[in-house]
């Protein structure tokens, strides 16, 4: 099972998550982002806020499609209350809007990967942790195995992107994704385990919506 | 410690709110001020840590109610290794709620965990204001963890958890604000976004949600009006 959750958490997946920055590239511009040491801080204020988020959701909906009995609990019941609490959790019109496009575009590459009735469940354009952890579920992966690899994609698509936009040294920023491997377990670990985590960070919130407002972004996020 | 208050306003037959509930024990004590109107008093210094206080309001179809406090309720550690005091608001509105209590001010050790959960049928309206600085003048922060969740007719509008403060995951330099406000608004028509320097109002189903922070708190009481002042938030924000 282990290579389905490396396909699923690989950049490579045409997913459509290379177009976002998930706020980086708005952080870039106010100053927040500019070297490293800056980099690494607000890649774990994400993780620990979004991240976090995402994580728990995408273990839910994982959860969700893996019920023993469909006729006695409806999958897609279970989702659409997910994706309610997936937008309260994310009142940005921006982030919200960032999720829906990642979602549609991860349905789109793993249903074909992972043919499965399970994917009719999910609403039309779900958020992205949702369809994450439905394509965890098809993949025979664990509700676990999705916290992380959303906990995961929550700082190594933006890091990424930081490097791009910063034109920083490749090796450094991937030195700064895999130091924090400890958090992203842990973060998964307590999202897939508990309650539905709701950690938000208003910075986040505010650069969204700054940078959704320009014209001469790069980032769709 | 543990406090408990319980409010209940109701709309009598002439159409009036009255406050047939009106109750509390432990570090808190509620005293009416306004035919719709309830101060929360500190009885006590504190809250301490290990502290726990609960608030439960019901304001039913019709009525309308404003909880407001006297002064700033300044958090302390307890002795040694002070665990965090709770502050849990509970309300169920069919009417309209108007909470907007002083300032909460988290001295340099204390860890408070503050919950505001709102239950709102169809009709209900809200207004919610916190106002938090973390450390008294001169001092190091405090720590606080504020949840808001709101509900109306069982669907969830907003749940948000901020974490502020020294060990708190996201509270990070260059932003690591000591004051930070924040206002849901429910009962009015949905509002386009408006941003500000650090301050960004966010649209909600039938409302909205303001956030600012800054280093001192007038700023960023500042600044969250000015993304949100035509919705008349001066009074609240005062």
């Amino acid at each position: 099972m282990t290579a389905a959750l490396l396909a699923l958490a690989d950049s490579r997946l045409p997913a459509g998550g290379h177009a976002h920055s998930g706020g980086i590239e708005q952080a870039i511009t106010t100053g927040v982002i500019g070297d490293p040491v800056s980099l690494a801080g607000f890649l774990r204020r994400r993780l620990t806020t979004a991240g976090a988020v995402a994580a728990g959701l995408a273990a839910a909906a994982c959860r969700a499609v893996d019920v023993a009995d469909p006729a006695a609990v409806r999958p897609a019941d279970l989702l659409a209350a997910l994706d309610a609490e997936a937008d309260a959790r994310t009142p940005s019109p921006a982030q919200r809007a960032a999720s829906r496009q990642q979602g549609r575009g991860l349905v789109r590459v793993a249903s074909r990967a992972w043919p499965d009735p399970a994917w009719a469940s999910l609403p039309a354009q779900p958020h992205h942790p949702l369809a994450l952890g439905v394509a965890a579920a098809t993949a025979g992966l664990t509700p676990r195995d999705a916290a992380h690899a959303a906990a995961y994609l929550a700082v190594s698509g933006p890091a990424t992107a930081a490097q791009r936009l910063l034109a920083m040294d490749p090796i450094t920023v991937a030195a700064v994704t895999a130091r924090l491997s400890p958090e992203i377990d842990r973060v998964a670990d307590d999202a897939a385990a508990g309650d539905l985590p709701a950690d938000t960070d208003p910075l986040l919130d505010l650069l969204a919506e700054v940078h959704a407002a320009r014209n001469d972004r790069f980032f769709a996020s | 410690m543990r406090t408990l208050v319980e409010v209940v306003a109701r709309c009598d037959a002439r159409g009036r709110t009255v406050l047939p509930v009106v109750r509390a024990s432990g570090q808190l004590a509620v005293r009416r001020t306004g035919s719709t109107t309830v101060h929360l008093v500190a009885t006590a210094f504190g809250p301490l840590g290990g502290d726990d206080a609960e608030i439960r309001l019901v304001v039913e179809e019709g009525a309308r109610l404003a909880v407001r406090s006297v002064a700033a309720a300044v958090v302390l550690p307890a002795r040694g290794e002070s665990p965090p005091s709770r502050q849990v608001v509970r309300a169920e509105v069919a009417g309209v709620l108007d909470l907007a209590p002083e300032p909460t001010v988290v001295t340099a050790r204390a860890d408070h965990r503050a919950e505001v959960r709102v239950q709102l049928a169809e009709a209900g309206e809200l207004i919610v204001t916190e106002q938090v600085l973390l450390g008294r003048r001169g001092e190091d922060p405090g720590r606080w963890t504020g949840t808001t969740r709101v509900e109306r007719s069982g669907r969830p509008l907003l749940h948000t958890t901020v974490g502020l403060g020294p060990g708190a995951p996201a509270w990070l330099p260059p932003v690591a604000p000591r004051a930070y406000v924040s206002t849901v608004c429910i009962g009015e028509p949905r509002p386009e976004v408006r941003t500000g320097v650090d301050a960004v109002r966010l649209p909600l189903p039938g409302g909205w949600v303001g956030t600012a922070w800054a280093g001192e708190l007038h700023d960023a009481v500042a600044a969250l009006a000015s993304v949100t002042e035509d919705v008349e938030l001066v009074e609240v924000a005062r």
